[in-house]
């Protein structure tokens, strides 16, 4: 697994680098970024992973984010890879933005032609914690994971699905019970078929109610101006309402105001990443 | 080589090594170290060879003609140890003395390297050689084998010397005593010969009665230096009453002298005065006599010279006598009718006249008595000289006053009552101080001293005021106030009057990385102190009060723990539907409706949210407390300045900042209020114990649930002035508050 630098730049006494290598998983050419913070030079650092939204490269976060300052100072190694797999020649992968390039949903593709190619969910909870693992310093032990929109839910799936692999969750907005809007609806049928029950096994809501009960801190921050909640893509109330059930302790902070976008993400990304480097650092 | 390899038995053989144990200070070391000596000894042997060689050239240089240095070369080297050491045979003295006299290194480095043994050994002769033939090297071949031959000379002889002496000294070596015969008071050898004469004796091992020995002269040296000591003292004891002895015999001679002057003096007087009396009465007496004298002449003219007029007129005519004797007969009666004072007026002798000489007695009894002593000299009131119930007076007197006994006479100065006769207490002191006690603390009191002796009574000193020191504060346990950096104390003067100032003192406890020492925060003008500390300690505090007169005793102790922060809640502000448990930390509105009607309003009182306030300490550092509660019973916590309007409901304004939490149709709903406006946070577990941060630092207020542990929310939060803990329960039920608690870890990343 050769990784290739794609670019480096300083930034708070640390480095935000891109990679680009050969996803096995993928069996394409994947670009992630990652940022190293000063204490990285020294130490092993924990890992903190961003699964970001819909039509999003490795580029979103770490240019619009602002997050560079808060994991310089807590020190903590971020990973954002990209939002799926690229350059597939799958028919019908760019035809549209919530589907296909840059849709990939974090889940694995049970359906032709998308299961080859589209098994993000294993690349980001298998592959690509391995190939961080084994390059950078990291904590191995220490790996939490946050994400916008897409990459919130595909946040919560990736927790809920692996209890304790990852010390914290967080999420931007995220899309808490897809198999009841249209863009779940959408995809899910793409990848996995028409099977709604398989679905459940990627929805955030139905994996909160077989959740074993490891203990796990959600913090979800979600914009009250945000036109996909106001369009029901997100139920951010679904969700709390299943985790009140099962007591998951979770804080959803409704943002007066905000919206779906990255200036959304950048007033409160201090907060998330203040939430993960508890969990991490403690 | 060759000298030194043919002697190398010789000195194996001889014993002459072992002499070096008589050593004086091989006395005190162990028996490792005796082991070891052969060796070394060789050494220090060889060195001091050496030094007695490189010592030649100077004799040499003298020797200029080919002289036959075989046969001098003897007594040269005899020469030079006479030279050095008097006796040459003796042996052990002689290398010690050597040894140091040449400037090799003090015998007990050497000990040191006692490993080296014969390896060292040879590196010593092999260094030994080479300087002999450095010394061939400069001086002529023949000198040079000369002074080889004078080496091995010196050598050889020294061992024979070493022989000769040491054979006996090898005897008593082997019969050297190991132990120690306590009945006959001799070491003895164990397996000796003479060992079965002290079989039935007490023995103990050389070393043990070495060391008892040792400690019994030390214990003696010491009995010895308490004595020279006793004695200093009794020789400068002996001086002091010495020169008292000069200076009271001085003093009374003078005394003496003095009164002995007067009483002449007197005498003197009295003398002057007698003969001027006696004098006079002389004079007066004899003036009188001598009128007398003449008054009794004149008579007697006048007498004869009537009788002549008489005798003329008998020869006179008749008629002319009778004419005439008419006249001088009525002349005579009359003269006779003056009485001839045939007394003598005054006396010839001398009447008895008394002397008195009664002050003279007078002066004499007082010979041997002494003046009245002068006024004393009372002096102000030392610092730190008196306690609660007494203090120390003191006083001097002039030097040559004899005094027996100082009458010290006080009562208390009281401003309120100057009328009233305050009562007056005298006491008898013989020394020029006293302390007087059963005083009240905190007090004034006027003292005055005069001095007594059988002359009598000095005239008073000057009044003193004297200030007893003041009772012991109280600390109010109960309202201390601590974080991790600083503790509030205060406490109750335990004095009527207004004391000085106060003092705490502070002891960490029972932390082995603390010093254990007291520290005092002094001049403290108020009954409180915000005292800094370290965190994560207990401290022992105690405060004592302070005037004029001194420090109080201590108060009784508190203890302070800078874990956390710890506060107490102010019943002031409670609102009367709300009960403070007996522990303090426990705030009940109960069931009870009766109380119906609302309070008045107040300023300090809560009277329409049901709450009460903590006292939180003044500092602005990081607090954070706990706060248990019911899922059911709505609640708001939360911190508000000491200002916040009481008829208002917490975070219903821009003074206070808290989280509410209400319970409906089985959801809760949880607001974090401020300025009556809460961000919109949807919480899925609720919190059964809530932890709140206060963290000025940042101005930062923020609450956790404090079992799972998660963040809740974080107010930002302008802090101006200090705020205080706020609960309050909207609903009946019960909050249980966590004090003192140390901050958890997870809270620091807020």
């Amino acid at each position: 697994m050769a990784l290739k630098q794609i670019s480096r730049n300083k930034c708070f006494g640390g480095f935000q680098k891109v990679f680009e290598h050969n996803s096995v998983e993928l069996k394409c050419k994947m670009k992630f970024a990652i940022y190293l913070p000063p204490k990285a030079e020294t130490e092993k650092c924990p890992a903190l992973y961003w699964l970001s939204g819909l039509t999003c490269t490795e580029q979103n976060f770490i240019t619009k984010s602002g997050f560079h300052r808060a994991a310089s100072e807590h020190g903590l190694v971020v990973i954002a890879p990209d939002t799926s797999p690229r350059g597939c020649n799958i028919k019908g992968e760019d035809e549209s933005w919530d589907f296909g390039t840059g849709a990939g949903f974090y889940v694995n593709a049970t359906e032709d032609p998308w299961k080859t190619n589209y098994r993000m969910y294993s690349y980001v909870t298998e592959e690509l914690p391995q190939l961080i693992n084994a390059h950078f310093p990291v904590d191995p032990q220490r790996m939490s994971i946050f994400g916008h929109s897409m990459g919130g839910h595909g946040a919560l799936i990736c927790a809920l699905k692996n209890p304790g692999k990852y010390k914290s969750v967080s999420a931007f907005a995220p899309i808490c019970n897809p198999v009841l809007s249209s863009w779940g609806k959408k995809v899910f049928t793409g990848y996995l078929g028409t099977d709604e029950s398989k679905w459940k096994a990627y929805d955030a809501t139905h994996l909160v109610k077989s959740y074993p009960g490891s203990h796990l801190d959600i913090l979800i921050d979600q914009g009250k101006d945000d036109e996909f909640l106001l369009d029901g893509q997100l139920l951010p109330d679904n969700f709390i309402a299943a985790c009140t059930e099962k007591k998951i302790p979770v804080v959803l902070r409704l943002q007066e105001g905000y919206d779906h976008n990255y200036y959304f993400i950048a007033t409160f990304i201090t907060d998330h990443i203040r939430h993960h480097a508890k969990y991490l650092n403690a | 080589m060759e000298e030194e390899a043919g002697e190398e038995p010789g000195f194996d053989s001889t014993p002459a090594p072992r002499v070096f144990q008589f050593y004086h200070m091989d006395l005190y070391d162990s028996e490792d170290r005796l082991q070891i000596f052969p060796a070394e000894n060789a050494r220090i042997r060889r060195e001091t060879v050496q030094a007695e060689v490189t010592g030649e050239p100077s004799g040499e240089g003298e020797g200029k003609d080919q002289r036959d240095l075989h046969e001098d070369v003897g007594e040269l080297a005899r020469l030079y140890g006479l030279e050095d050491d008097h006796e040459i045979g003796d042996d052990e003295f002689v290398d010690e003395h050597r040894m140091r006299g040449s400037g090799y290194p003090p015998y007990g480095m050497k000990r040191t390297d006692a490993a080296g043994e014969q390896s060292d050994w040879r590196r010593s002769t092999e260094a030994a050689e080479a300087q002999e033939l450095g010394y061939g090297g400069w001086g002529l071949a023949g000198q040079c084998q000369d002074l080889r031959e004078a080496y091995r000379y010196t050598q050889g002889r020294a061992s024979e010397e070493y022989e000769c002496y040491v054979i006996p000294e090898e005897e008593d070596e082997e019969e050297a005593a190991d132990v120690f015969c306590v009945t006959c008071k001799i070491p003895v050898r164990a397996d000796g010969k003479n060992f079965d004469d002290h079989r039935e004796h007490e023995v103990t091992p050389l070393n043990k009665a070495l060391e008892s020995a040792k400690e019994e002269i030390h214990k003696n040296m010491y009995k010895l230096e308490k004595q020279i000591i006793e004695m200093e003292n009794f020789a400068s004891h002996l001086e002091e009453v010495f020169i008292t002895v000069e200076e009271n015999f001085g003093r009374q001679e003078q005394n003496f002298e003095s009164h002995y002057n007067e009483i002449l003096e007197t005498l003197a007087q009295k003398y002057e005065e007698k003969i001027q009396a006696l004098g006079e009465k002389k004079k007066e007496k004899l003036e009188s006599l001598y009128g007398q004298l003449v008054s009794c002449g004149e008579n007697l003219e006048t007498c004869k010279e009537l009788m002549e007029t008489i005798e003329e007129m008998c020869h006179q005519e008749k008629v002319d006598f009778l004419k005439d004797a008419v006249t001088m007969a009525d002349r005579l009666g009359e003269f006779l009718k003056t009485e001839t004072d045939g007394e003598i007026s005054a006396q010839p002798d001398f009447e008895d006249q008394t002397l008195d000489f009664s002050d003279v007695d007078q002066l004499m009894g007082a010979i041997n008595t002494i003046p009245a002593p002068s006024a004393p000299v009372i002096n102000p009131q030392a610092p730190n000289s008196a306690t609660g119930s007494s203090v120390r007076v003191c006083w001097s007197l002039y030097s040559d006053d004899t005094v027996e006994t100082y009458l010290l006479s006080y009562r208390p100065v009281r401003d309120s009552s100057p009328g009233k006769d305050q009562a007056e207490f005298t006491l008898t002191v013989k020394e020029t101080y006293c302390s007087v006690r059963n005083l009240e603390p905190n007090t004034q009191y006027e003292f005055w001293v005069v001095a007594q002796n059988r002359a009598g009574l000095s005239p008073s000193s000057e009044h003193a005021v004297y200030m007893t020191a003041p009772s012991p504060p109280i600390i109010k346990c109960k309202e201390i106030r601590s974080c991790e950096e600083a503790a509030l104390v205060c406490w109750e003067s335990g004095n009527l009057n207004p004391v000085d100032s106060y003092t705490v003192e502070l002891t960490p406890v029972e932390t082995p990385g603390a010093s254990g020492v007291t520290e005092s925060l002094v001049g403290i003008p108020t009954c409180e102190a915000l005292i800094q500390l370290l965190p994560g300690q207990s401290y022992v505090i105690y405060v004592r009060a302070l005037n004029v007169g001194g420090p109080s005793a201590r108060s009784e102790s508190a203890t302070v723990h800078t874990t956390g922060s710890s506060f107490h809640l102010n019943k002031d502000t409670c609102h009367p539907w709300l009960t403070v448990s007996e522990d303090g930390f426990t705030v009940v509105r109960s069931e009870r409706k009766t109380l119906a009607r609302e309070p008045l309003p107040s300023n300090t009182r809560f009277t329409r949210c049901v709450a009460v306030m903590g006292n939180l300490i003044p500092v602005r550092g990081r607090h954070y407390w706990e706060v248990e509660v019911d899922e059911r019973v709505d609640y708001t916590v939360g911190v508000a300045f000491e200002d916040v309007p009481k008829q208002e409901d917490l975070g219903a304004n821009c003074l206070s900042w808290c989280m509410r939490h209400t319970f409906a149709s089985s959801r809760h709903k949880y607001e974090f209020l401020h300025n009556r406006t809460t961000p919109d946070i949807r919480i899925t577990v609720s919190p059964r114990k809530i932890g709140i941060l206060l963290d000025y630092e940042n101005s930062r207020l923020s609450f956790f649930n404090a079992d799972i542990p998660q963040h809740l929310y974080t107010f930002s939060c302008q802090l101006h002035q200090f705020v205080h803990p706020c609960f309050s329960l909207e609903k009946p039920g019960c909050l249980k508050i966590h004090n003192g608690i140390a901050k958890p870890k997870h809270v620091t990343f807020y």
